[in-house]
């Protein structure tokens, strides 16, 4: 085939592609469709269920037939449009949905099986026998369905997201869009024009429909020209609007280098989110078909594409085509044909007495009844008054009328409304707020009307937001006459497709009728109508119609199909949008980070934050070594770590302390200036939420710490507290975690460390007891905060200085307390320091454990309210006699599992049994055996027993004693020295 | 969604957090004769309402403020926020339940 | 002063400076900062002459500004005194209020153009969900980035600062240096 005359391509721009390994070429311009078209190829896949030779049914995003994989390797990509791929020099393209080659494909066969793929066939045939459904019927329909391949490798390439606001957003840029976009620019608003094409026009660059007497590129040109001068208007080409989302917000997918053999350093699309304060739909509208028999053969394609094609591209699939048409526009495609030069083999318009518009045989109130061509089109069946006949043609156009692009009207349930008049359905008045259709898609798609709708309805959305728009001078359009008739399927006993995706023909839905499946949302189900990457464009109104006339009822009644978003696919890449790998999310660094990093820590994420987890020395093999090392220091020595991952708040007011008697359930306001206290925090339901420590600076300043993972949280809850329920408090708060690196310096060496280090305070036992704390200086003069308080039993502190010096503090500890054992430890260690001591953390904290459980029933005051006090005296949870114990293996070497259940010796172990379970476990350095923490059924009073711990999971089952859960110095002498 | 924050305007909903009824103003005194069943029904009982709900939203990447929002459940029309802490200051003041304010 | 030498939000001994096309990126670890808040029923103060913004506006005056940061609360900017204890200097200026340190809970990026606002308008909408046509001068907010919590200021038309938490600087920082970078890519 050689190319037309005409056309937007760049025919000195030269373009190879393969298709199936074949080498073709294109020009600049040309989609891979209107490529294969120039190249003769008609057949360019197979039907999902039939295996059906398939081609090149629409030009554009509606298509639903030539679904292709493109590129190669890791970039490639299945179920791509053909229609809407834009050629470039080297794209690799197969068709996809077969076995062996596309014209011998083997699974072919399954249309000769076609009686059993009928409408709800899942449904009926694999019931039966049941046990073949795992071992034969799945794995088979799995190897034989979906479409194109994925390449199971990494998408290389990098997606992007970005945010826009405007006045007015305009979708699509054809003639009313573009009329609309004109019209707000020029009044000063912020308008965002977006379409889905490679350039401006829409259905205006598929037409030769003249503008004040010129083509309508011309008029495009000069808009643009004038556009690119507004800088209060953002044209956005290769975008998609694909949903409309509550008070004017709208995702948006920019294709930025689809077009490109690869983005090089760019990105490959980008997801916007548009806030809009309106929005002017003019999406256009999208031509539907007549089904009759045989009705899916590559060259019978929509009429307006035929058109589409011979105008833009220049190209047409066969020599000698033929029409079949229900309406006036069809004979507008056999009269651009013939001005290209195709021989128009005849317009069979199903309307009785109408009259040719060119030279080119009519048949009037005629359908098209049958075709022929194995892998293509060869000839079709034309049926007058009972009477038929063959004529021979490569192509027919099929034109059944168009409809309205209303999908987005309708993404929050809008029902569009039946328009008798344009036979189509029209977007309705319960559309999103603030969105306003225009031209072809409000059913206003005579070209003079659709310029005139979209300027008046930009005018109209500005009006809303108070802004005055004059209406621009518009060209004057040449007629496009659209008279139709209501004439919807060419009945008959063979198959004829209504859903060429989905292989739904017009005998399913007899089935689903003749079955009751008459609801058109069951109608869908029953029969996969207007599923898949399509979602019907093309079939869903034809559908209903084949239906109504089912049900003798009228179209409206019979149903109006949702529309949800996307309305074309959007990729997951750019959904995912965005970093991938290392810098998929956030990462929150400590203030030693790169300290800890140096010394060669091995890091844990906890929630965000990146923590140290232990410091392997040379030498050691196996972490382990590693930890009970660490813990031993501490034991021993002193140890450091850094603990700057606790939420801080600073608390200040006249009523902060009361504040905080209401936020923790022990009394805070007792606590003097100069000291720490533990407190706990409920939830108002009365199970323990959080815990930390109370440090009184001043008698109106406290600092308060939270737990790492819930800092957010209680942050939100004390903001809560103070502005929802006690809003007459007089208190402010802000969160200081980032501003103070946090060391916790702990071992029975940790005083002689500090003292060389603070620059003047007295740090002896009687100048600074257990729960202490102050404002002092260190290291020459910085500023910094020091606590005495401790979460492994020992005597410890924690210091805090000005984040940025935290690397530099660590340092200087760790040389100054070279002598003393200074070591470091990291989270691994810390867990097993607490777990030593009986100190409950987030494993024990798990919201299902009450204050009592933790062994701090008496710390939750009755005299006072607060936050879940009341509640945790229910009888519910008062009853609960659960206690925090300890255990350890019966046998020193003995396993402890966290998780597992435990039960009374020798009971048999059912859920009423239980008598508790694990929470946490580590080996202990300093018991010298795996230690256990748990709540038990009266734990507190067994002391001694042996229980069974169960581990179904890993078939275990281990004999443990009950213990005090203070491993280490339980009376808490340590502390205090 | 967009949330019309009283001091800063429309506010894309992703900046703010969800809680729930604005009911959870209205904690009951905890020392008060009848507080258990009283604290039961605040903390457990929630109407579900098709139609306007009033509720709590913080604005937790953005001013940490509080937002009493009134929003139709059906359409997810908003129809005005308050700050939480006027709301909650109205109501020590009047006694109107926080659930019942007006919408503006 | 003390012997300790502090480092960057960025983990280095000095800050990070980059420029990629139209734009300059540069950490600035010499901003001082400390929030201010009221006092219940407590009237805003004047500290260093500053007066105190409305919600979602900077006020600058010398080598000091302020942004509002929540009802009744602020935070102030003393540019050149991130070293000192500027929240004790603040408490000289504004008695009777609620001040906290904030130096260090903060990483401040200060983002300059060559080519007016233009370019920073691009890199906000890569960035976050602000309208940049109605963030001229003089306008402060508190929004989300890429889910990180970060205050932005328009310094001027041509400067933009994004000041966030400070153990989150890595993280910021790829995340402008990103989008930047795509910027001088297309």
């Amino acid at each position: 085939m050689t190319r037309l005359s005409g056309g937007l391509i760049d025919r000195d721009r030269k373009l190879s592609f393969t298709f199936d390994g074949q080498v073709y070429y294109g020009h600049a311009g040309d989609t891979l469709a209107s490529a294969l078209l120039a190249n003769d190829v008609r057949l360019v896949g197979r039907s999902f269920k039939y295996h059906r030779p398939r081609g090149i049914f629409s030009a554009g995003s509606e298509e639903p037939n030539a679904l292709v994989e493109l590129r190669s390797g890791a970039r490639q990509e299945p179920n791509t449009r053909a229609t809407v791929a834009e050629l470039f020099d080297g794209l690799e393209a197969r068709s996809q949905n077969r076995m062996g080659p596309l014209n011998r494909d083997l699974l072919a066969v399954n249309d000769l099986m076609s009686p059993f793929f009928a409408a709800g066939f899942y449904y009926k045939t694999f019931m039966w026998p049941r046990a073949f459904w795992e071992k034969l019927y799945e794995p088979a329909i799995r190897k034989a369905a979906g479409l194109g391949s994925l390449s199971m490798q990494a998408d290389p390439d990098h997606y992007d997201k970005g945010f826009l606001h405007c006045d007015l957003l305009v979708i699509g840029g054809g003639a009313a869009g573009l009329a609309a976009a004109l019209t707000a620019a020029r009044a000063g608003a912020q308008v965002v024009l977006a379409d889905e094409d490679s350039r401006l026009g829409g259905r205006l660059l598929a037409e030769t429909l003249q503008l004040d007497d010129a083509p309508a590129t011309e008029w495009i040109a000069a808009l643009e020209a004038e556009f690119a001068s507004l800088p209060n208007l953002r044209v956005m080409r290769r975008t998609t609007v694909f949903g409309v989302y509550d008070h004017g917000v709208y995702g948006a997918v920019e294709r930025v280098a689809d077009h490109l053999t690869t983005p090089g350093a760019g990105v490959r699309q980008t997801l916007w989110r548009i806030t809009a304060k309106r929005a002017v739909l003019a999406a256009g509208a999208t031509e539907r078909h007549i089904p009759f028999a045989n009705n899916d053969r590559p060259g019978i394609m929509l009429a307006g594409a035929l058109r589409a094609y011979a105008n833009r591209w220049a190209v047409c699939p066969a020599r000698r085509v033929a029409i079949f048409t229900n309406n006036d526009d069809g004979h507008r495609t056999a009269r651009d044909l013939i001005a290209k030069g195709v021989e128009v083999a005849g317009v069979i318009d199903s309307r009785k007495g109408v009259h040719p518009q060119g030279s080119y045989p009519l048949f009037d109130g005629a359908v098209v009844s049958d075709s022929r061509g194995r892998l293509g089109l060869t000839r079709i069946e034309i049926t007058r008054d009972g009477d038929s006949q063959w004529i021979d043609c490569g192509a027919l156009g099929v034109a059944g009328g168009w409809n309205p692009n209303v999908h987005l009207t309708a993404h929050h349930r809008g029902r569009p409304i039946w328009d008798p008049e344009a036979l189509a359905f029209v977007p309705g008045a319960d559309g999103p707020a603030g969105l306003i259709a225009a031209g072809a898609a409000a059913g206003r798609g005579e070209l003079a009307a659709a310029l005139a709708d979209g300027a008046t309805r930009a005018a109209q959305a500005l009006a809303d937001l108070g802004l005055a728009a004059r209406l621009p001078d518009l060209p004057r359009a040449e007629a496009s006459p659209a008279g139709q008739a209501a004439f919807w399927h060419v009945p008959g006993k063979k198959r004829a497709w209504v859903d060429m995706q989905n292989d739904v023909t017009v005998k399913d839905i007899v089935l689903a009728h003749k079955e009751n499946m008459r609801p058109v949302e069951h109608l869908k189900r029953w029969t996969t109508l207007g599923m898949a990457t399509d979602q019907g464009k093309t079939a869903n109104v034809s559908a209903l119609a084949v239906m109504a006339e089912l049900t003798g009822q009228s179209i409206p009644a019979t149903g109006t199909t949702i529309f949800r978003p996307p309305y074309t696919p959007v990729a997951l890449s750019v959904l995912g949008g965005g970093d991938t790998g290392r810098h998929f999310r956030p990462h929150r660094l400590t203030p030693t980070h790169h300290w800890a990093e140096a010394r060669g820590a091995v890091f844990t994420e906890v929630g965000q934050w990146m923590r140290a987890q232990y410091f392997p020395q040379a030498g050691e093999t196996h972490w382990r070594q590693s930890v009970d090392r660490e813990v031993l220091a501490v034991r021993v020595g002193v140890g450091l770590c850094d603990v700057t991952t606790l939420g801080k708040v600073d608390v200040q007011g006249a009523d902060a302390a009361a504040f905080l008697d209401r936020l923790y359930a022990n009394t805070i306001s007792t606590l003097k200036v100069g000291r720490v206290r533990y407190g706990l925090m409920l939830r108002e339901d009365g199970f323990a939420y959080d815990d930390g420590t109370v440090a009184r600076m001043a008698e109106d300043h406290f600092v308060v710490t939270t737990t790492t993972a819930n800092a957010g949280l209680v942050y939100r809850q004390m903001e809560f507290a103070r502005q929802c329920l006690w809003p007459d408090l007089d208190v402010q708060l802000i969160s200081t975690t980032d501003a103070w690196a946090q060391i916790a310096v702990a071992g029975p060496q940790s005083r002689a460390l500090l003292e060389r280090v603070v620059d003047t305070a007295d740090l002896s036992n009687a100048g600074f007891p257990f729960m202490a704390c102050a404002e002092l200086s260190i290291c020459n003069g910085l500023r910094a905060r020091l606590f005495r308080i401790s979460f492994s039993g020992e005597l410890a502190y924690e210091v805090a200085v000005p984040a940025r010096y935290g690397h530099a503090l660590m340092q200087r500890l760790m040389e100054l307390g070279e002598d003393l054992g200074a070591t470091p430890y990291g989270t691994e260690a810390l867990g097993v320091l607490r777990i030593e001591k009986g100190h409950a953390a987030g494993n024990e904290l798990n919201g299902h454990s009450t204050a009592a459980m933790l062994g701090l029933g008496r710390m939750v005051s009755a005299k006072k309210d607060a936050i879940g006090a009341l509640m945790s005296r229910r009888e519910g949870l008062a009853a609960d006699r659960r206690r925090l114990v300890g255990l350890v293996p019966e046998t020193r070497s003995g396993k402890v599992t966290a998780g597992a259940h435990l039960f009374t010796d020798g009971a048999e172990q059912t859920m009423e049994t239980d008598q508790g379970w694990i929470t946490s476990a580590a080996y202990s350095p300093h018991v010298g055996s795996m230690i256990g923490l748990g709540f038990l059924e009266n734990g507190d009073a067994r002391e001694g027993e042996i229980l069974i711990a169960a581990n179904p999971l890993e078939g275990e089952s281990q004999r443990l004693r009950v213990v005090s859960p203070h491993f280490v110095d339980p009376e808490g002498g340590r502390l205090r020295v | 969604m967009l949330i019309p924050h009283p001091l800063l305007g429309p506010r894309d909903a992703q900046e703010f957090t969800y809680l729930g009824d604005a009911m959870m103003i209205d904690r009951p005194d905890g020392l008060a004769e009848g507080a258990e069943a009283a604290f039961c029904d605040y903390v457990f009982q929630r109407d579900n309402p098709a139609g306007l709900h009033r509720e709590l939203w913080f604005h937790e990447q953005g001013d940490r403020s509080w937002l009493v929002v009134t929003r139709n459940t059906v359409t997810h029309e908003i129809l005005g926020a308050e700050l939480a802490r006027d709301v909650a200051l109205a109501r020590r003041a009047t006694d109107t339940p926080a659930d019942q304010g007006d919408a503006q | 002063m003390s012997d300790l030498k502090p480092i960057s939000a960025l983990g280095a001994a000095a800050p990070r400076l980059l420029t990629l096309g139209t734009l300059t990126l540069r950490e600035n670890p010499g901003l001082g900062l400390a929030s201010l808040a009221l006092r219940r029923g407590g009237t805003a103060p004047s500290p260093f002459g500053l007066t105190l913004p409305d919600p979602g506006g900077w006020a600058a005056s010398g080598a000091y500004a302020a942004f509002w940061t929540g009802p009744d609360q602020w935070m102030i900017e003393a540019e050149g005194r991130g070293e000192e204890d500027f929240a004790a200097a603040l408490k000289a200026e504004a008695p009777g209020c609620s001040i906290t340190e904030q130096t260090d809970g903060w990483v401040a990026f200060e983002i300059t153009s060559v080519a007016g606002g233009a370019p920073l308008s691009r890199l906000m909408e890569k960035l976050v969900n602000v309208d940049a046509a109605g963030f001229g001068p003089g306008h402060a907010t508190r929004t989300g980035l890429e889910h990180m919590s970060v205050f932005l200021i328009r310094r001027a038309e041509d400067r933009l600062a994004i000041i966030g938490m400070r153990t989150l600087a890595g993280s910021l920082w790829h995340a402008i240096e990103t989008a930047a970078g795509r910027l001088v890519a297309v």
